[in-house]
C-alpha cells in the first residue's frame, strides 16, 4: 500500500462517515414538529384577530416556540443525564448548527419585533421566510438532497408573497400555509422517505 | 520506508464495502437496509453479504421491526466495529507522514 492509497482510503472513509451523518440528520423529525408547531401559531393569530379564538396570541407563541425548543434540546438534556448519544459527524454537526442558528436568530429577532410593536407592519414574517431559504439552500448543500434547494426557491418566493401581503391579515394564514408546506412537508418527506423503505 | 505491516490489516475490513458499511453506520447510528445498500453502491444480494459478513465478526448488530406492517431490518456498529474502524484508519495513518495523520484523524469523528 502506497501513501497515496492510504489518503485515498482515510478520504474514502471519512466521505462514508459524513454520509451516514448526513442520513442520520435527513431522518430528524425536528422540520416535522417545528412546522405544524409554527403553523399553530400563526392560524391561532389569524383565528383570535377574526375573534374566532379567545387565546391569545403570546401565550400561544410562548408553546408554540418554547415545546419544539424543548423538543430540538432533547439531545442536550439526554446527554446531561447520561444517556448515549451518536457522536455527529461535521456534516451533520453544521447541519446542526446551522438550524440551533437560524432558531437563535428567529426567537430573538421575534421577542425584539413583538416588543417594540413592529410585528404589526408585516415585514418580519417576510424576514422569517427569506431565512428559512437560506437555511434549506445550506441543508441541500450538506445533506446532499438537491430536490430541498426547490424547497428554498420556495420559501424566497413565499418571501416576496409575504413582504407584498404585510400590511394585510391574510399574510398570516399564508405564513401557516408556507410552514406547513414548506418546513412540515419536508420533515414529513424526510422521515417517511426512509420508514417507507421496506427491504426488498 | 515505513513501519506499515501489511499483516496487521484487518481482514474483515480489506473490503472496500464492509469498509463503506462500517464507516457509514460511524455516521448514521443506525440505519436500515435500503440506506446501507444505497450507500454503498452495491446490490441486494452484495449487500446482504457483506452485512452477513460484518455481522457474523461482531462488527454490526441487526435488530428487525415493523414499520407500517412491513418488516424493516435496523443495522447499527457495535464497540467491537467502532474499535476495528478505529484500529484500521490508526493502521493507515502509520503510512503517512505526521503532518497528513493530523488530517485523516477527523475522519474518525
Amino acid at each position: 500500500m502506497t501513501k497515496d492509497q492510504a489518503r485515498e482510503d482515510i478520504a474514502f472513509i471519512r466521505r462514508a462517515i459524513e454520509d451516514g451523518a448526513a442520513y442520520a440528520t435527513a431522518r430528524s423529525p425536528d422540520l416535522l414538529v417545528w412546522g405544524i408547531a409554527v403553523a399553530i401559531g400563526y392560524f391561532g393569530t389569524y383565528a383570535f384577530i377574526r375573534g374566532w379564538s379567545p387565546l391569545a396570541p403570546g401565550a400561544l407563541w410562548a408553546a408554540c416556540i418554547g415545546l419544539p425548543w424543548l423538543f430540538s434540546l432533547r439531545r442536550l438534556a439526554k446527554r446531561l443525564v447520561g444517556s448515549a448519544v451518536a457522536t455527529r459527524g461535521p456534516v451533520a454537526q453544521a447541519m446542526a448548527m446551522l438550524w440551533f442558528g437560524c432558531g437563535i436568530f428567529f426567537m430573538t429577532m421575534g421577542i425584539a419585533v413583538n416588543a417594540t410593536g413592529q410585528a404589526r407592519y408585516g415585514w418580519w414574517n417576510a424576514v422569517v421566510a427569506g431565512v428559512m431559504g437560506i437555511g434549506f439552500f445550506a441543508s441541500a448543500s450538506l445533506t446532499r438532497l438537491a430536490w430541498l434547494r426547490w424547497v428554498a426557491i420556495a420559501w424566497w418566493a413565499g418571501e416576496l408573497a409575504l413582504f407584498a401581503l404585510r400590511h394585510r391579515l391574510e399574510a398570516l394564514p399564508l405564513a401557516a400555509a408556507l410552514m406547513l408546506l414548506l418546513l412540515a412537508g419536508p420533515g414529513y418527506v424526510l422521515m417517511s422517505r426512509y420508514a417507507r423503505r421496506a427491504e426488498a | 520506508m515505513t513501519d506499515f505491516d501489511y499483516a496487521a490489516i484487518d481482514e474483515i475490513l480489506a473490503s472496500r464495502v464492509r469498509l463503506a458499511i462500517i464507516a457509514f453506520l460511524a455516521g448514521a447510528k443506525t440505519a436500515d437496509f435500503a440506506a446501507v445498500r444505497d450507500a454503498t453502491k452495491t446490490t441486494d444480494g452484495n449487500a446482504s453479504i457483506h452485512l452477513r459478513r460484518l455481522e457474523d465478526a461482531g462488527y454490526i448488530a441487526m435488530q428487525k421491526r415493523f414499520v407500517a406492517r412491513k418488516p424493516q431490518t435496523l443495522y447499527s456498529l457495535t464497540e467491537r466495529g467502532r474499535r476495528a474502524l478505529l484500529d484500521y484508519v490508526a493502521h493507515l495513518e502509520t503510512l503517512l507522514p505526521p503532518a497528513d495523520g493530523e488530517a485523516g484523524r477527523d475522519g474518525n469523528r
